[in-house]
Formats: structure tokens, C-alpha cells, sequence
């Protein structure tokens, strides 16, 4: 009898279990609890513990949302298209070289203690970041400055006797350094003193620390020569190509045209912070009681692992244009843990990723709260091109062929195929100039049309491949074979550990199995197992590779095969694709520039050494009363333009659409913004 | 005296068979485990020949790769990736319970051996010997597996390491599943070595060990023959205990990169799996959950089972 | 005993140094650093960085560093969560965890001593065999299993109490009944296992024949023998949930230690990982002492020279 009972409580259990699910799919438009806080409040779930509120020290993008909030910027990005809009520049002016930037600052920009916000407090923000004791892991984003890189690697100029600085075009004749060097003095803005130091001819720099000038030099015997004898003086913060010529006009430097540069100014990097309370507090300044913010919000509390609250900052320059009163940030990287908070109505948005992939079919149901966007990432294979049999470039397009990228993004149901290096759908100008380029290159190529057409999946052209690669291949049908005589034991698939890396590999075995009869062994490890592995290319045949881009342009993308130590993973290099690079990205014409990125991209992706699978989608979920909460190809949202909405007739519908559709509350903020950079281009338009 | 027990002996194993036999519970249990053993080592074959399905079938058509519930063709279902999870669990099965009796076993002979001794020597013996659990116990484990897992077979392997792996046969299937076990079996003894000696200190004072000591019985035989026979109750417990837990360590090891590699599957992984989509896809978790329970259960009635034929004192009764 | 315990009390600096230093010496071999990540970062960060942590001097050096700092009972400052000392980390994070830990403990003991005892004074019968299949469905159902069952009954199907997070009362009751399950479990299993052995021996029959009433004979004799196997496995048992369980801080987002050591172990955060090991061992070290000395009063016959 006991035993029936117990029985009896099991079923119940079960039968509870399904009906909690099922009563909540078939019962409404919303999943779970869907009302509005009552107060004027955001619950957001925000991914990993963030490593530190110093926004020039964490690297990761969950911290870069929460810095998003608590800082400030010369630019802000667009909440839908990640492009840069006035922040704390009103406007700004780009020499026509393309290596000079003004910035017009606002006057009314205060810290949260109610200093003022100067252009000398960027230009410490800067050097602060560059600086070789912060040690900053993202200092690279601002190498892009003049002397940035040589003072954060500290190295040092090379003055001879007569007080003479040896030169750099001197020595590298014929790389990007000399080429784009402008001999001629610049008038861009007022002329000063540091302008002419800054726009002389760039600057040999060497090593600073004897056993790294050793190696240097080591590679470069002609500079030992030079150098030798020579007095080094020391690159220091005051050498960056970064200048306030009044308090609200800052002038950067590049050493070289980056195109790309101004879209790169909104990151936390390059938020401003506070030198005073920095000095004051060393590494305490963080702390919540003494930290001082430049945000359109400041920090209220911080639980590490709990909770981050931040609170509207009255001192804020747009202050009154900030809808939401506070927001709370839950650190949690648990899918289901996050799914059920939303689900219980205890947060009202969660960042990228989130929604379980098999989850997702249940989860398109609800419409109004659903997002799935194409995201500035993507997810692809390297191939270690340095060992047989993948340094042969006809196995590794054969590996490539030989996956079925419609059936692999339609089994991880957010993603898009991907046969390109550069994301689909994210850089619609550039992918409309590759499209032309292709065309031409084809003819080039020699690639008939239709073999162009099938790159998503050819298993007959792979196993023709694998054929003229000398293995013995035995055709089977629909045009799939099995490869007889492939050391299968020196190919296999290193991934870092996590749910959709697995699937993503499992599948990928699958079709080489079921179209090449090859059998590659999977093998997982943990993260920081797996990175070095990756890097010295200890690994066998392929690994799993993802890439997020730093900022809304392809060139961050292709940069990752750019240079003999590049960042690929893959040990493919080619100088060739250096040069196609550095030419485009001296092209001022942005059209022109996008086509010759194409064509460099296509020679790369000749010579295969990635198979790339997906373009990532953002794959998160919000309550339909946040607005302005957008999509957008990185996730990173511009908090001040949220808002909680209590009308539900006025509630987000069919967000597969919100990207499209206009919120006039957000569209004037936006609009007024704007206004002052707009305005400026006309008078500078009527001055010329 | 010698020959006297030889002869007992074989009747004392004679009869806790027989006691054995008339324990319903545990004769469940023996019967659920030999069903086991022989479903995972026949069952996958049987699947193929009869269904085409293996562990790890991905249908090509793309249509298939999705969660369907059971049906004729898949009696338990099919996984996010249109696999056959009846062909997965008893392949998993394979793994879960080699690693459960392997391991078990480990902490068996090492833990009940090492409490033993360390418990019936006692002073500053047992003091090093428990003072090294205590270390072992406080080094972290995933600390340990990683560095395992780095030098046996990442990118840094000593070239010493690798030579002796090559004496063994080498191969990195042999090694991780090497490796796999003694990762399991590094920490699965330490508990049980403190319940033993606890046991002991116990035991050590009573008079049919005074006894023994007193005829002349070498210190082996007082410990193997007197001591853990009267404290094998607590340790069957903890050994039916250690099994379920070790099955469920092996799904954390594999997501530092030890246990199995995908695409194979072990009960501990599916289940782990399994629970995220309980709400959509409950089949998922019910089947390999369902199933590494029964075992359990079996495991644990026999354990008891085990446990009461064997008792030295109901013998007396 | 005294002797016993001052000596035992001694051992354990030394001990954790030992821990501490296996432990460095671990951290130096598993690959990756603290600053690995998914971008090469350009050689003069990556030298920036290790003169800033002082990972450019020698092993011996480095060694020699760290040890005078866990002598001074300064961790540092972890090397992830910049500005945060390893000290203040623990500190502020233990209390969550001990404060589930505690209970979800005692509460396995209430309901483990209490199916254990009367399982083994009633063995095979109904009763014995209910609580047994209770208690062994507790250990089959591993806790990340049990937790979003909870979760989907209480939190997302009846709403009566919160899915996650740390809050309320109301907050503790899933994580604290999710953890303790599998220890109940245990605790039952080994209380009617160690009680059946005792009630079987011989000196319970002595005091049955000297003619005892049977309730004096449980609590003082047989219990006192019959929970030895538990508070053998107590000693570690509560050490560990004191010092956090990541599983169950996972599912209900706890700011507990139990995350925050394995986050650290896989982010190499060597202060941090070396700080929460010295404190698991000295932790470990003094609950087993405690268990030993527990030994002698549980069971005179237990006796420590």
C-alpha cells in the first residue's frame, strides 16, 4: 500500500513537471510572469562576474555592457547599428588623410562628482590606458594612435649627436611605415607645438629592455649598425599622438589612416575616467565608495557574484533624456538558471546567447519576446596548415566542401551558413562590394559559376579533391564517397568544452563521416587548456575558433590572418595578403577600400586555412515592455535609451521586425543628438 | 587451526550464496545488473543489425536532426540531434559502469586497506597517514585533472612521460581512459579510508581482537581477517554509495576534457544533458535517468544483500 | 588528549604549506595564465603584464614570495577581479555558503539520523525498506537533476518561491533541501548500517541481559557506537559545504566560495586559488580533529595515545 503511495507521489511529480511546461506554452502570449517593475527599473542578467569596473581593464563583453553604463565616451553607439553618435564630443572632423581627428567637446559634461569632463581628462584616460603599468590586455585597441604602441612597449627613440632622431622610413622601405608617411606639415586645426612634433616625419623606435633590443636587433642587423653608439631616449605618455588644445577640443593622431578608428572610440577603452580620484585611491578607486563615473549612470552597489546596481546620475549632461532610474545587473552565466528567472518574471532581459539551442524551437513561439539577430561574430574551424595531411590545400578544401552548412545552421537553428571569413548580414556596404568584386574574380579565378554557387556543400567536388590529393576514393552515392587510405589518426577536432561547441563538432564528424567515410576524433578541453593548445598549434588537423568583432567594420576580422605572428591560430601567412590589406586600408574612398578588403579576403580564403561555418545570431530574450533594448550586431546597448513602456498596447510586437520598425521616443533622442555633429558639417560645408 | 579454516572457508562462501539467494531484494539486484551487463555489451550491436542506429547516427537528412519522442522505430526517442538514445544509453552503459565497479573497486582495496592499517597502528603512523588525506583532500581535484590532462597528453608533454607511455602500448584512446580511472580513483578512496579507521578505532579495543592478539595472530591477519570482516557493514554502505557518485564525476571530468569524448556518451552525461530540456523534451532525461537509477537501486539491494550473507555476526545467529 | 590536541593542533601550519605549496607548484604546470585568452595579446602586453605581477623573476624567487605571503596571512590581491583582495573575497563570500551548507547539513542530519535509527530498529520491515528506497533515490538523483525539478514545481509551476538568487527566507528553502538530499541520503544509509552492527554486538547483548530498559540502551550505548560511520564521514563532508557546493550555487545563483574556487581554478587566479586551499585545508584539518576527538566520546573504548 505504502508503495502504491509512493507511486502515486512519483506521477504526480511527473505529471506536475509537464503541465508547468505545458500550461505555460499554450497559455498565453507571453512566457512567464510578463508585468512591468513598478518602479522605473531594469533587472538584467549580465553574463560572468565582471573582472573589474575599470573600464580599460576587462576585455570581456558582459563587462563591457555594465561599463556601458557606469562611463562615457567622445561617441556612443548607435542602439541599432553600432555606429558611433556624439557622446560627450558634440562633433568631430577627420583630416582629409585620414590620420587626424578633432573633437569639439561639450561644455556641460561632468563627472558623477561633479567634475568637469575636459579634453585633458581623455587625453590622461589615454595615456593612463597605453600606459606599460596598467598593463592594460586591450591596450592594442589604441595602437592605432602615433607612438601609442612603442610607448606601451616601451621602447624608445634613437637620438644621435647632433640631437637628431633617426627616422623609421629610413629603415623600413618598403612596408606600410614609409609609404603613408606625409612629409608635408599639416594644417588640420590650430598649429601648435606638439602638432608639428607629432606630424614630423615618424620616429624610428627600438626596444627599451636589452634582451628584446637584442632579438630586435637580430632581426634587423642594418638598425644595430645604425643604432649603436646612439643615445635612446625613452618613449614616454607625453610622445602619444593624442593633445587637448583647449580644454574642449582634443586632436588624435594616427600613425597611419584607420578608417575603421572613429567606430572604435566608443568602446570602454576609451571612456573617460577620472584622474584625480585614480591618483587619490590607487586600485581602490573601483571600490563603490569611491568610485567616481562619467556615465549616464553611477554605481550604487556591488555584490561580486550577486548583484551591480547602478543609479541614474543626476550630474549627467543628458541627464534628463535617461528614461530608466536604476539598473541591476545579475552576474549569471547559467542558461537555465537565467531562463528560469526570466521565466518567474525576477528580470526582464538577458544578454547574447542564452536561450539553449534546443530551446529555441519553443521559444520562436513567442514572438513579441524572441530575439535572433545576425551578430558581428562568427564561429569557424582552423585548419594547422603547418602539418600533413592539412598542409595540403586540396584536403583542406575537401574538408571544407564536404559540410553541409544549410544543415548545420538549420540543427543549431539561430545561426546562418557561412562560407565567407567576414559575418553575413552585419556590413551591408561591404558585402555589396564584394559581391561585385567576386564576380570579377571569378573570371580571374577561372571558377565556373556554378562550382561558386555550390561552396556551401560539394561533397562530389570534395571527393574529386581527395582524389587529386593521391588518396584511393570509392564512390558511393549522391555524390559522397569514402576515402580509403587517409591517416584519419593524424586528423582530429579540438574544441573548448561547452554544450554548443560539442553539438557543433559532433555534426561536423557526422558529415565527414557520412561524405568523405572519414572518421576524425573529437577531443574537448577546458578554456585555458585549449587557448595555448590552439596558439603553438599543438593541435591535430582542426580546432574550434570564434570570433567577435572589436568594432562594426570587416577589417577586424581580417586583420586575424595579417602579419607572420598572426592571431589565425591556422601557421598560414602570406606577405601578399599583408600588402592587399595595407592597401585597402590606405584607400580613403570607403567604397574602394570595402572592394579591395574583398579581394584581399578572397585570396585568403583560397588558400583555406579556415573552414568557416556560422555567422553567430545574438539569440537572447527580453519582456515586451523594455524598449529600446535592441538587437544590435554586438549586443551592447546604450542604456540611457531604454525605458520601461506600462501601456501594453504600446508593448514590442513581432521583435523580428524591431529593427526595422521606428520608436519615435527613441528616434528623437537619437535625432536631437545627432543635431549637433549635422550641424556642424553644414557650417563647415558653408565655410569651404 | 589453519587447515580448520580453509575448510570453513568454503562453506562460509557456500553459505552466503545461499543466504543470498533467499533475499528477494537482492536476487532482483543481481538479476537487473547481469540484464545490464549483458544489454550494454550485446545491446549496441543488436540496435545496428536490427535498426541501422549507433551512438552516434546523425540522420543526414536535415529534416531528422531534432528531438522526436519515443516511437517504434525509437523506443526511448532521439536527441537534439536526431540520435537514437536507446542506442546511447547502453553504449553509455559501457562506460558508467566500467567506471562505477572500476572505481569502486579502487576505493575497496585502497581506502579499506589504507583506514585499516593507518586505524589498528594508530599514533604517529596513523597521524602521516591521515595528515596525506587530508592533503590529498585539500589540493584541489580539478587543479589535479588538469594538470594530469596537460602533461599526459596536451601540447607540454615531457618527452620522459611520453616514452613511458609508449611502453604501454601509448595511443591517446588508452591514455584518457587511464588517465580517466585514475583521476577517479585518486580522491574515490579517501572517504571510505576515514569510515574504515573509524571502524577500526572502534573495533581495535574489543576482546576478540585482545583475543587474537593474544594466540599470536600477525598483525595482517588481525586487521584482514578480524578487524574488517566486523566493520564490512558500513563499508558495502559506503561502497554501494560510492558508485553513483563516481558515475556522476566522470560527467565533470569530461567537461575539463577527461571521460569520454563526444560523440560517445555515459549516463552521467546524458542525464546532465537531459535536465536542461526536461520541460520540452522530457524523454531526454527520463530514459538514461530512469535507467542509471534502476541500476543503483540493484547495485545498492545487492550491496545490502551482499552485506547480510557476509555479516560474521548473523552467521553466530 | 590535551598532548593530543596541542600536537595535532601544530601539525597543521605545516600541513597547509604543504597543500599550499603542492598546490602552487600544480598551478605552474597546468597551461594557461591568468591573462590567456581568446586574442593573442601583442608580446610588449604580455611583458607589461608579468612585470607587473612580478611573473618576470625567477621560480625560486616567485616561490619564495608567495610563501612569506601566506605566512603573513596576506593572499594579495586576485589577479581576475582587480582591486578585490583574496582576504576580503573569502570574507565576504563564505557566509553565503556556510549559511547553506549549515543547514542543508543539519537538516540531512534530522532527517538521515532519524531514517537511519528507526530503519535499523525495525529492519526488513516495511518501514526500513520505504526509508531505504527514499534514501537511495536520493543519492540517484544527482543534485543538478533535483535542483531544476524543484525549481520547475515550487518556482515556475506553483510560484510560490523564487527560482534563484540570494534574498529572503524564502530564497534558502530550494537550494538548502536540494543539497541536502544526497547527504540525508548518506547519513541514513551509514546510521542504520553502523546501528545494525552495534545492536548485533556484544556488548548491546550484555546490556540487554543486565537487564536495561531498551531506550537507554539505544541512546547511550547503541547510538553513541552506531553513528561513528557518520561522523567519520562528517568531518570532510562539512568542510567542503562550508567552503561552497557549485552546483547548487550555480543552479540558484549563490555568490558562494564553492563557484568562486572552481572560477578561479580555471581562471588560474593563483592568489585567489591558493588563498580558499589554505583555508579548505586548514578547515578540513580542524573538523577531522574534531571528529577524532568526538571518537573518544562516543566510544570510550576509542582511546588516543
Amino acid at each position: 500500500m505504502k508503495r502504491e503511495i509512493f507511486c502515486g507521489l512519483v506521477l504526480a511529480l511527473i505529471s506536475c513537471i509537464l503541465t508547468s511546461c505545458s500550461s505555460s506554452t499554450a497559455g498565453g502570449r507571453y512566457w512567464g510572469k510578463t508585468e512591468p517593475p513598478k518602479e522605473n527599473v531594469l533587472r538584467y542578467i549580465s553574463g560572468s562576474e565582471p573582472e573589474s569596473l575599470d573600464p580599460q581593464i576587462p576585455t570581456g563583453q558582459p563587462e563591457a555592457r555594465i561599463l556601458m553604463a557606469l562611463y562615457d565616451g567622445l561617441v556612443e553607439y548607435h542602439p541599432k547599428t553600432m555606429a558611433p553618435i556624439p557622446a560627450i564630443a558634440e562633433s568631430w572632423e577627420i583630416s582629409p588623410d585620414g590620420t587626424e581627428f578633432i573633437f569639439y567637446l561639450r561644455k556641460n559634461a561632468k563627472f558623477s562628482n561633479g567634475d568637469p569632463i575636459t579634453a585633458k581628462d581623455f587625453v590622461y584616460t589615454f595615456r593612463r590606458g597605453l600606459s606599460p603599468e596598467l598593463a592594460a590586455q586591450n591596450a592594442y585597441l589604441a595602437y592605432e594612435i602615433k607612438y601609442a604602441q612603442a610607448y606601451n612597449s616601451r621602447e624608445a627613440f634613437v637620438k644621435d649627436k647632433d640631437g637628431n632622431f633617426l627616422l623609421k622610413k629610413d629603415f623600413f622601405e618598403d612596408t606600410k611605415a614609409s609609404k603613408s608617411e606625409s612629409d608635408k606639415t599639416s594644417t588640420f586645426g590650430p598649429d601648435t607645438e606638439f602638432h608639428r612634433f607629432i606630424n614630423s616625419p615618424e620616429r624610428l623606435t627600438v626596444p627599451l629592455d636589452e634582451k628584446t633590443r637584442e632579438a630586435f636587433f637580430k632581426k634587423n642587423p642594418k638598425i644595430k649598425e645604425a643604432v649603436e653608439g646612439k643615445e635612446l631616449v625613452p618613449v614616454r605618455a607625453e610622445d602619444i599622438g593624442v593633445e587637448a588644445i583647449d580644454d574642449y577640443t582634443l586632436r588624435l593622431k594616427l600613425a597611419l589612416p584607420a578608417p575603421y578608428f572613429l567606430d572604435l572610440l566608443a568602446h570602454q577603452f576609451f571612456r573617460v575616467v577620472n584622474q584625480r580620484v585614480i591618483e587619490k585611491f590607487g586600485k581602490e578607486w573601483t571600490k563603490p565608495e569611491n568610485i567616481v563615473t562619467s556615465g549616464a549612470f553611477k554605481l550604487a552597489i556591488h555584490r561580486p557574484y550577486d548583484v551591480i546596481v547602478v543609479v541614474k546620475n543626476p550630474t549627467y549632461w543628458d541627464a534628463e533624456n535617461v528614461s530608466l532610474d536604476r539598473i541591476e545587473f545579475y552576474p549569471s552565466e547559467e542558461q537555465t538558471t537565467s531562463m528560469n528567472l526570466y521565466k518567474a518574471g525576477s528580470v526582464d532581459a538577458i544578454y547574447n546567447h542564452t536561450v539553449p539551442a534546443s530551446w529555441i524551437e519553443e521559444m520562436r513561439k513567442f514572438k513579441d519576446e524572441y530575439l535572433d539577430h545576425p551578430e558581428v561574430a562568427i564561429e569557424y574551424y582552423t585548419f594547422n596548415v603547418t602539418k600533413p595531411p592539412m598542409n595540403d590545400i586540396r584536403v583542406r578544401k575537401a574538408f571544407a566542401l564536404a559540410v553541409d552548412r544549410f544543415a548545420l545552421s538549420k540543427f543549431r537553428k539561430t545561426t546562418k551558413p557561412l562560407v565567407d571569413f567576414t559575418p553575413e548580414g552585419i556590413f551591408p556596404q561591404y558585402e555589396a562590394a564584394r559581391k561585385r568584386v567576386y564576380e570579377e574574380l571569378l573570371k580571374e579565378y577561372k571558377i565556373p559559376v556554378e562550382e561558386w554557387e555550390k561552396r556551401y556543400f560539394n561533397p562530389a567536388k570534395a571527393c574529386q579533391l581527395m582524389r587529386e590529393a593521391g588518396y584511393q576514393v570509392r564512390d558511393k552515392e549522391n555524390g559522397r564517397c569514402e576515402v580509403l587510405n587517409f591517416p584519419a589518426d593524424e586528423v582530429s577536432v579540438t574544441y573548448n568544452t561547452s554544450e554548443s561547441n560539442k553539438a557543433v563538432a559532433e555534426f561536423m564528424q557526422a558529415q565527414w563521416k557520412q561524405n568523405l567515410g572519414i572518421t576524425v576524433q573529437l577531443r574537448n578541453m577546458e578554456w585555458k587548456t585549449f587557448l595555448p593548445t590552439r596558439k603553438a598549434l599543438d593541435y591535430k588537423g582542426m580546432a574550434r575558433a570564434g570570433w567577435v568583432g572589436d568594432y562594426m567594420d570587416p577589417n577586424t576580422f581580417l586583420k586575424l590572418f595579417y602579419g607572420p605572428d598572426n592571431d589565425s591560430s591556422t601557421g598560414w601567412y602570406d606577405p601578399k595578403f599583408d600588402r592587399m590589406l595595407d592597401e585597402a586600408n590606405s584607400e580613403t574612398d570607403p567604397e574602394k577600400r570595402f572592394e579591395l578588403l574583398a579581394r584581399a579576403e578572397f585570396y585568403m580564403l583560397q588558400a583555406q586555412p579556415v573552414i568557416p561555418l556560422q555567422t553567430q545570431a545574438t539569440n537572447w530574450i527580453k519582456k515586451p515592455y523594455v524598449k529600446g533594448l535592441y538587437p544590435n550586431p554586438g549586443t551592447l546597448h546604450a542604456w540611457k535609451f531604454v525605458y520601461i513602456e506600462r501601456d501594453p498596447a504600446k508593448w514590442d510586437r513581432d521583435v523580428d521586425n524591431i529593427m526595422k520598425e521606428s520608436d519615435p521616443i527613441i528616434e528623437e533622442k537619437i535625432a536631437r543628438l545627432m543635431q549637433t555633429q549635422i550641424e556642424f558639417e553644414k557650417r563647415k560645408k558653408a565655410g569651404a | 587451526m589453519q587447515e580448520k579454516e580453509i575448510v570453513k572457508g568454503t562453506s562460509l562462501w557456500k553459505d552466503a550464496w545461499k543466504r543470498l539467494l533467499k533475499n528477494k531484494l537482492a536476487v532482483f539486484g543481481m538479476i537487473v545488473i547481469a540484464f545490464m551487463i549483458v544489454a550494454v555489451s550485446i545491446g549496441p550491436a543488436i540496435i545496428k543489425w536490427t535498426t541501422g542506429y549507433t551512438y552516434d547516427y546523425i540522420p543526414s537528412d536535415s529534416d531528422l536532426i531534432r528531438s522526436f519522442p519515443p516511437s517504434l522505430k525509437h523506443p526511448m526517442g532521439t536527441d537534439d540531434a536526431g540520435r537514437d538514445i536507446l542506442a546511447r544509453v547502453l553504449q553509455g552503459g559501457r562506460v558508467s559502469l566500467m567506471v562505477g565497479i572500476i572505481s569502486t573497486l579502487v576505493s575497496l582495496v585502497i581506502g579499506v586497506s589504507y583506514g585499516a592499517i593507518a586505524g589498528y597502528l594508530g599514533g604517529a603512523i596513523d597521524n602521516v597517514m591521515m595528515r596525506i588525506v587530508d592533503i590529498i583532500y585539500s589540493i584541489p581535484y580539478i587543479l589535479i585533472v588538469i594538470v594530469l590532462l596537460s602533461v599526459f597528453g596536451g601540447p607540454n608533454t615531457p618527452n620522459f612521460i611520453k616514452a613511458t607511455a609508449n611502453i604501454f602500448g601509448g595511443g591517446q584512446g588508452l591514455s584518457q581512459i587511464f588517465m580517466l580511472f585514475f583521476a577517479l580513483g585518486l580522491v574515490s578512496w579517501l572517504t571510505m579510508a576515514r569510515v574504515v579507521r573509524g571502524q577500526i578505532l572502534s573495533l581495535k579495543n574489543q576482546d576478540f581482537v585482545m583475543a587474537a592478539r593474544a594466540t599470536g595472530v600477525s598483525t595482517f591477519g588481525i586487521i584482514f581477517k578480524h578487524l574488517v570482516p566486523n566493520a564490512l557493514g558500513p563499508v558495502i554502505v559506503y561502497a554501494t554509495l560510492t558508485i553513483p557518485s563516481v558515475m556522476l564525476s566522470e560527467a565533470f571530468l569530461s567537461f575539463l576534457g577527461l571521460g569520454v569524448q563526444a560523440p560517445y556518451a555515459s549516463w552521467g552525461s546524458m542525464v546532465a544533458d537531459g535536465i536542461k530540456n526536461i520541460s520540452i523534451y522530457p524523454w531526454q532525461l527520463i530514459f538514461p535517468g530512469v535507467t542509471m537509477a534502476l541500476t543503483l537501486f540493484s547495485l545498492n539491494f545487492l550491496g545490502d544483500g551482499l552485506r547480510d550473507a557476509l555479516d560474521p555476526q548473523t552467521r553466530k545467529f | 588528549m590535551l598532548y593530543f590536541i596541542i600536537r595535532r593542533l601544530l601539525i597543521i601550519i605545516p600541513t597547509a604549506l604543504l597543500v599550499v605549496s603542492v598546490t602552487w607548484l600544480l598551478i605552474r604546470l597546468a597551461p594557461g595564465n591568468f591573462y590567456t585568452g581568446e586574442k593573442k595579446l601583442p608580446p610588449a602586453i604580455e611583458e607589461n603584464i608579468k612585470k607587473k605581477y612580478g611573473l618576470d623573476k625567477s621560480m625560486g624567487e616567485q616561490y619564495l614570495m608567495m610563501i612569506k605571503n601566506v605566512l603573513s596571512g596576506d593572499f594579495g590581491d586576485s589577479l581576475k577581479y582587480q582591486g578585490q583582495s583574496v582576504n576580503e573575497i573569502i570574507r565576504r563570500h563564505l557566509p553565503y555558503s556556510a549559511t547553506i551548507g549549515i543547514l542543508a547539513y543539519l537538516l540531512a542530519l534530522i532527517v538521515g539520523l532519524t531514517a537511519g535509527i528507526l530503519a535499523a530498529l525495525k529492519q526488513n520491515s516495511l518501514l526500513d525498506y520505504t526509508s531505504m528506497a527514499i534514501a537511495m533515490l536520493g543519492i540517484s538523483i544527482p543534485n543538478f537533476v533535483l535542483g531544476p525539478i524543484l525549481v520547475i514545481i515550487f518556482a515556475l509551476g506553483l510560484y510560490i518561491l523564487p527560482p534563484a538568487r540570494w534574498g529572503g527566507i524564502s530564497n534558502l528553502i530550494l537550494p538548502v533541501v536540494t543539497l541536502s538530499a544526497i547527504y540525508a541520503a548518506y547519513i541514513a544509509r551509514l546510521t542504520r548500517a553502523g546501528m545494525l552492527e552495534i545492536l548485533r554486538s556484544d556488548f548491546i547483548r550484555t546490556a540487554r541481559a543486565k537487564g536495561l530498559d531498551e531506550k537507554t540502551i539505544l541512546l547511550r550505548h547503541a547510538l553513541r557506537g552506531g553513528i561513528i560511520p557518520v561522523v567519520s564521514f562528517t568531518g570532510p563532508a562539512l568542510a567542503h559545504l562550508l567552503a561552497g557546493t557549485v552546483v547548487v550555487e550555480k543552479i540558484f545563483a549563490i555568490p558562494g566560495l564553492g563557484n568562486i574556487f572552481i572560477q578561479s581554478v580555471l581562471n588560474r587566479d593563483e592568489p585567489l586559488i591558493l588563498g580558499i586551499v589554505a583555508f579548505l585545508s586548514i578547515l578540513i584539518m580542524v573538523f577531522n580533529l574534531l571528529v577524532d576527538i568526538s571518537y573518544g566520546f562516543l566510544d570510550p573504548r576509542i582511546r588516543y595515545s
